[in-house]
């Protein structure tokens, strides 16, 4: 049923579910992280190279930097909608947007699995 | 008591102003209406709508102290000094406190806030169980004010597009109408992405309602609706798909 609902037929709420499960993704990441950070307490450089040494890890790390990018590309497209009337600027903010957030996906999968 | 008040005449001012007043108000001057009134008979040129007096017709809805409410049941008693009163933001100003609510109204139209029901009539009524009718309450009380609407960021911003929580809550009103067929329609209007989900659940809405009533969570309830809808789509599918292997 959710699947049925990130399709193109309910184009309202595949962005809404979206940014909910999205959310949801990051908010079960950052526990994880918060247990693993006060088992292994990674004080030292590392330390923390160790911390990102699990596979499992660091692809969770990754699927939790694609929910941040879709979280952040649906929240700041809203902004844009809301807050930057003339079509032309936002079309060129959106445009930028989609740029930057490309990058920042590229750089953390080059930080994690490169 | 002390007031400011927003004025504008689009025939004779370049652009809005703040007008003070101190008015003696009598000790039967017990609402905020009653001294607008009061105003009035010193200032015949300050305009703002009225009718009923008591909550119901929704008229004399005004942005009072910074927030939305009905002149007519806030308590002078409750308000502080000088009191600021300003138009419904979000709406084009007619004159003075009179907002033109035409995209309200258009809103909330395009909810159909109205029975669809193909049965054919029948010779008393169309009844409902007590818990049906139930389900209405919290919904059908809604007095069109426009408070709500007008406190809600996102209508502002989009007002052609965001139905807004009065539509939004009538819209959820006939979708749970045991006596209403068009549901399936009803949210399938309501999918574009604009129209229901620009609701980020702020409670603007909530909290100015003069009927005390709860426009975000019949919001929320709509969605849960579309889960349903989803859901059944899919097990007709399935059940579509057994019939044709068949």
């Amino acid at each position: 049923m959710l699947i049925e609902l990130l399709t193109k037929r309910y184009p309202g709420m595949r962005a809404w579910l979206t940014q909910r499960l999205s959310g949801l993704v990051m908010a079960i990441y950052c526990v994880i992280a918060l247990i693993r950070f006060l088992v292994l307490q990674p004080n030292y450089y590392e330390a923390w190279v160790d911390f990102f040494q699990p596979w499992w890890w660091r692809l969770a790390s990754l699927l939790f930097w694609m929910s941040l990018l879709i979280h952040a590309w649906l929240g700041m497209r809203d902004v844009f909608k809301d807050y930057v009337p003339n079509p032309n600027i936002r079309g060129v903010l959106v445009k930028l947007l989609v740029v930057v957030l490309w990058l920042y996906l590229a750089w953390a999968t080059w930080l994690l699995l490169g | 008591m002390k007031f400011s008040i927003y004025r504008f005449n689009p025939d004779v001012d370049q652009k809005p102003y703040m007008q003070d007043y101190d008015v003696v108000l009598e000790d039967s001057d017990q609402m905020l209406l009653d001294a607008l009134l009061r105003i009035k008979d010193l200032d015949d040129s300050l305009s703002l709508r009225k009718s009923c007096r008591e909550g119901v017709c929704g008229s004399d809805s005004m942005n009072i102290n910074g927030k939305n409410g009905l002149a007519c049941i806030t308590k002078l008693s409750d308000l502080e000094e000088p009191v600021v009163l300003r138009p419904m933001p979000g709406l084009p100003v007619i004159r003075d406190l009179v907002v033109d609510m035409t995209q309200f109204f258009e809103n909330y139209n395009s909810v159909k806030p109205y029975l669809v029901n193909n049965d054919p009539p029948p010779e008393t009524e169309r009844l409902q169980s007590p818990e049906d009718r139930a389900k209405l309450d919290g919904l059908y009380e809604c007095i069109l004010c426009g408070a709500c609407t007008t406190s809600c960021p996102s209508f502002w911003w989009n007002p052609d597009k965001f139905v807004g929580p009065a539509g939004l809550m009538q819209a959820y009103r006939f979708m749970v109408d045991s006596r209403d067929q068009d549901i399936d329609e009803r949210l399938e209007n309501l999918e574009a992405p604009d129209r229901l989900y620009r609701c980020h659940n702020i409670m603007n809405c909530v909290e100015v309602c003069p009927k005390k009533l709860n426009p975000s969570a019949a919001i929320a309830k709509i969605k849960d609706l579309k889960f349903e809808q989803a859901r059944e789509h899919k097990s007709q599918a399935k059940k579509q798909i057994a019939i044709k292997s068949v």
